[in-house]
C-alpha cells in the first residue's frame, strides 16, 4: 500500500484524479489513516454536505495480505449526522481488494457542478472516473446486478442505494460480500450522504493480476497467524458461540440482564425476546434451508453472519445482526423475525444504518406515528416513505433526532445526534460513559472489549470498584481505536482478551508484516494519538463538554426492572479525555 | 385440587431443538431451595465442577449477575438464566467476575446469607451453547408446565415432533401416540403436567 489515489470531483473540466505516494500512511490503515488525514484536511466548521468535505477510504493496516480477519474497510469524513469527525467500517471484500491494488487510501474530495452521477473503475492499470446516469436511484441490490453485467463478478462493489444520493443522515455505504451482495454498510454517521454530496454512486475495485501483500518476514508472518487462527478457532466465543448463532446471541442475555432496550428505552426486558433470539433465528435460518454461519469476506474465520431465507426457503437478507434485530425489533415492539428481516433488506437495499433506521421508527412511534408492534408499518415507513424520498421519509432518513424533533418527543435516544445502540446505559453504566464521551457519537463499538487487562492502559483498574467506569472505558475507547487502524475485525477482541498469547499473535501479525516489534505500548500509543485527534477535530467543530452527555431522561428516569437510573456524573465524564 | 399429569416421552436426541423456545423462556424445575447455584447445578443437576466453571461463564439470577455462584442462593420462585461467553463490550461485561464487571456494577448481585433449605419450584433459563448442551438434562430431571406449553414442542415444525416419539407414558402407563393426541385435545391448557424426557438413539 504505497501510493494514495486522490480524486477532486470539483476539478473544472471534471473529475481529476492523481496519485500521490503513501508516506506516513504506508505503515497506517483502517481508522488510524482516515481520522488523520480528515484531520489535516478537512475544515472542522465545514458543512459536511458541501465541497469542503472529503470522504476516505482506507483499507487496514493487513488487509490484502494472507493474515486472518483482516478485512475491515474504514470510511472518514464530517458527519452530516454528528457535525464531528466520522469513522465507520464495515466488512465485506473491498478492503482486501483496495489493498492488492496497492493503496493506502482514495481520497474524494470537491463537488462536482450538475446532476450528473459518477462511477469510478479501479484496476491495477488505472483508474476510470465516468459519467453514467442510467444508475440514479437505483438502490443497492439492482444496482449491483446492473454493473455485475458490465464488470462481472471477480470484483468488489462500494456503492449507495438512493437514501446516500438523496444526502439522508442516516445512509451508509455498501460493500460487497464474497457473494456480491451489497449486505456490508459503513453504516453510522451518514457516510453515505457525504458519497452521495460527491456524485459517487458506485466504486469498483478490480484486482486481477494483483498479489496477496508481502510481509517482511515471511516465516515469522506465517507462524504468527497460525497462532492466531488457532487462538480465535479454539475460544468459546470466537470459535463457538458466534459462528452458531451470530451476534444475535446477545438477544437473551441482554433482556435476562434488564438491559435491553424496549419500546424506545421505556423499559429493559421484552416479554417476546425468545421469538427474536439468535437461538430461534439460527434455527428458523437452519430450517428454511439457509444458513446460521457465513463469513462476511474471504479469509474470516470467525463466521458470525448468516443466511436468511423467508418462507419460501427464498434468499431474503443476511443474518441480521444483533443491532438491527434490537433496533427493528424489541425497541419498536416487533417480534417477528420475518418483519424484521425484511427491514433489514430495505434498509441494505436503500442504503441505510440498521441502527439509526430502527431507532428513528421508534421514535417515530413514541410520538404517535405508528402503534408500537406494528410490524407491516414499520415495512412500509422504510420501503415506502424513506425508500421513495417522500417528505415523511426525509424526515425519518434523517435519523432519530431529525425525527423526535418533527414528532415532538421528548425521549430521544442520541448522543451527538447519533442514535444509541442496543445496549441500555442504565443497566451498564461504563458503555454509557462510551456512549456520551465518544468522538463517534453513541457508539457500542467505540470501547470495545478490547484486552485492557493486557494493555494495562494508565495502570492497573480494581474490576470490582465501581468508580472505575471513567478509567475503564477511557481504557477500552483507546484500544479499540487501535485495533480499529489494524483492519481486523473486532471480533478478536475476545480471544486476545482471553488468550495472552493470541495476544501477542496479533502482535507478531503486525511486527512480521512490517518488520518492526510490536508491543502493547505501541497499541496504546497509536489509539491515544487517534483519538486526541479526532478530540481536536470535534472542538473546533464546535463540541464541548456540553455534547459529552447522555440525553436527560437516562438519568431522571429509572428502567425497570432494575429500576436504576445513570448515574455517572457529568465532572467525571469530563475527565476522560485525561491525557490530552 | 388442580390434576397433575404426568406425562414422560423417549425421543430421538435430534428431537432436543423443538423444545429449544420453551428452555429459553425457561423451565420450571422442582428443587431444595436455600442452596448455592454451585450446589444446585452440581449436586441435584449433575453438572461436573469444571463445566460450571469453564462453560457457564454467565450467570444470572433474577436478573442480576452473579460473580460468584457458590455465594448466590436460590429460593422458591426463583429465575436461574445461564449461558456460555457472550461476544460484545456488554456480553463480556456479564461474565462472572471479569476484568469488566465494574461497568454492570449497578446490577451486580450482592451476596446474601443463605436461604432457608426447603422444596420449592425455580425457573431455568438455558441459553446458546448451553441450550444445547444442559437441556436434555434438565428435561430428563424433569419439569413442570401447563398443557398449553406443550403445543410449544409438540407443534414444532409442521408436527413433525410427533414422529420423533419412540415411546411415551401417562401416569406411568405406555400409551400410543394416538392415546397422547387424544388425552391432551381433551385437557384444559392451564391443567398441569410433570413432563419427563428421555432422549436415547
Amino acid at each position: 500500500m504505497d501510493k494514495i489515489l486522490r480524486i477532486n470531483m470539483g476539478a473544472a473540466g471534471g473529475p481529476q484524479q492523481s496519485i500521490e505516494k503513501a508516506g506516513e500512511f504506508a505503515a497506517l490503515g483502517g481508522r488510524a489513516t482516515t481520522s488523520t488525514i480528515v484531520g489535516k484536511e478537512v475544515p472542522p466548521d465545514c458543512h459536511p454536505l458541501g465541497a469542503e468535505n472529503k470522504l476516505v477510504f482506507a483499507p487496514g493496516m493487513l488487509s490484502g495480505s494472507a493474515a486472518a480477519i483482516s478485512g475491515r474497510i474504514s470510511v472518514g469524513c464530517k458527519s452530516p449526522l454528528t457535525g464531528g469527525i466520522k469513522e465507520s467500517n464495515a466488512g465485506g471484500q473491498a478492503a482486501q481488494v483496495l489493498a492488492r491494488l496497492g493503496y493506502a487510501a482514495i481520497i474524494i474530495e470537491g463537488q462536482p457542478q450538475g446532476d450528473d452521477l459518477y462511477k469510478i473503475h479501479i484496476n491495477k492499470d488505472q483508474v476510470t472516473i465516468s459519467v453514467d446516469n442510467s444508475l440514479k436511484l437505483l438502490d443497492n441490490y439492482p444496482l449491483i446486478d446492473k454493473l455485475k453485467q458490465e464488470y462481472g463478478d471477480k470484483v468488489a462493489y462500494i456503492s449507495i442505494g438512493s437514501a446516500g444520493e438523496r444526502m439522508f443522515a442516516a445512509a451508509s455505504i455498501a460493500c460487497t460480500d464474497p457473494e456480491l451482495r451489497p449486505t456490508r454498510h459503513c453504516g453510522r454517521g451518514g457516510v453515505g450522504a457525504v458519497m452521495g454530496s460527491k456524485r459517487i454512486k458506485a466504486i469498483i475495485l478490480d484486482d486481477q493480476g494483483c498479489e496477496n501483500r508481502q510481509p517482511k518476514d515471511a516465516d515469522k508472518f506465517k507462524a504468527a497467524n497460525r497462532a492466531f487462527v488457532e487462538g480465535i478457532r479454539k475460544h468459546p466465543v470466537a470459535g463457538e458461540g458466534l459462528p452458531a448463532y451470530g451476534t444475535n446471541v446477545l438477544t437473551n442475555v441482554l433482556n435476562e440482564a434488564g438491559g435491553y432496550p424496549t419500546r424506545n428505552f421505556k423499559t429493559g426486558q421484552f416479554e417476546d425476546a425468545t421469538s427474536i433470539s439468535g437461538e430461534t433465528q439460527a434455527a428458523l435460518e437452519i430450517e428454511r434451508g439457509g444458513s446460521a454461519t457465513h463469513g462476511c469476506h474471504r479469509g474470516c474465520v470467525i463466521q458470525c453472519s448468516g443466511i436468511y431465507h423467508d418462507k419460501q426457503g427464498k434468499y431474503l437478507t443476511k443474518q441480521p445482526e444483533y443491532e438491527t434485530v434490537w433496533s427493528h425489533g424489541g425497541h419498536c415492539g416487533i417480534s417477528d423475525l420475518d418483519a424484521i428481516a425484511t427491514l433489514d433488506y430495505w434498509d441494505d437495499n436503500i442504503g441505510l444504518d440498521t441502527i439509526e433506521m430502527g431507532v428513528a421508527v421508534g421514535v417515530a412511534m413514541e410520538g404517535g406515528l405508528l402503534e408500537f408492534g406494528d410490524s407491516e408499518g414499520a415495512i412500509r415507513l422504510v420501503r415506502d416513505e424513506v425508500g421513495k424520498g417522500t417528505p415523511l421519509g426525509r424526515i425519518l432518513g434523517n435519523g432519530a433526532a431529525f425525527t423526535g424533533k418533527a414528532f415532538a418527543v421528548e425521549r430521544v435516544p442520541v448522543v451527538k445526534n447519533q442514535a444509541l445502540p442496543a445496549y441500555d446505559p442504565r443497566t451498564v453504566q461504563g458503555i454509557g460513559v462510551t456512549y456520551a464521551t465518544s468522538t463517534q457519537g453513541a457508539d457500542h463499538t467505540a470501547g470495545y472489549a478490547v484486552a485492557t487487562n493486557i494493555l494495562k492502559v494508565g495502570g492497573d483498574v480494581d474490576p470490582l470498584k465501581p468508580e472505575g467506569q471513567i478509567e475503564l472505558s477511557r481504557n477500552l475507547q483507546i484500544a479499540t481505536t487501535a485495533i480499529d487502524s489494524t483492519g481486523l475485525c473486532l471480533f478478536i477482541a475476545f480471544p486476545i482478551l482471553d488468550q495472552p498469547e493470541t495476544f501477542q499473535a496479533m502482535l507478531d501479525l503486525l511486527g512480521s508484516f512490517y518488520g518492526i516489534e510490536m508491543t502493547g505500548d505501541d497499541v496504546v500509543a497509536l489509539g491515544q494519538k487517534v483519538l486526541s485527534l479526532e478530540r481536536d477535530f470535534n472542538k473546533k467543530a464546535g463540541f464541548g463538554p456540553e455534547d459529552d452527555r447522555l440525553p436527560r431522561f437516562f438519568s431522571s428516569e429509572p428502567l425497570p426492572p432494575h429500576n436504576i437510573s445513570f448515574q455517572v456524573p457529568d465532572e467525571e465524564l469530563d475527565q476522560l479525555y485525561n491525557w490530552d | 385440587m388442580k390434576e397433575v399429569h404426568n406425562l414422560q416421552l423417549t425421543l430421538v436426541p435430534a428431537s432436543l431443538s423443538a423444545f429449544y423456545p420453551l428452555i429459553q423462556q425457561g423451565l420450571w424445575l422442582n428443587v431444595q431451595t436455600g442452596c448455592s447455584i454451585t450446589s444446585l447445578l452440581t449436586d441435584q443437576l449433575g453438572i461436573t465442577l469444571s463445566y460450571l466453571n469453564e462453560r457457564i461463564t454467565t450467570l444470572f439470577l433474577d436478573g442480576k449477575a452473579i460473580d460468584n455462584p457458590e455465594n448466590a442462593y436460590l429460593q422458591e420462585g426463583s429465575t436461574l438464566a445461564l449461558s456460555s461467553a457472550m461476544p460484545g463490550l456488554v456480553g463480556t461485561t456479564m461474565r462472572r467476575g471479569g476484568h469488566l464487571a465494574a461497568m454492570r456494577d449497578a446490577i451486580t448481585y450482592q451476596s446474601q446469607q443463605p436461604a432457608t433449605i426447603g422444596n420449592g419450584r425455580i425457573r431455568i433459563k438455558l441459553f446458546n451453547m448451553i441450550m444445547a448442551e444442559m437441556g436434555a438434562a434438565l428435561l430428563h430431571y424433569g419439569i413442570w408446565l401447563p398443557r398449553q406449553k406443550l403445543n410449544i414442542p409438540f407443534a414444532c415444525q409442521n408436527d413433525s415432533f410427533w414422529h420423533t416419539i419412540k415411546a411415551a407414558t401417562l401416569g406411568g402407563q405406555p400409551v400410543s401416540i394416538t392415546e397422547l393426541q387424544n388425552h391432551l385435545q381433551a385437557t384444559d391448557d392451564t391443567q398441569e403436567f410433570f413432563l419427563r424426557v428421555i432422549f436415547a438413539e
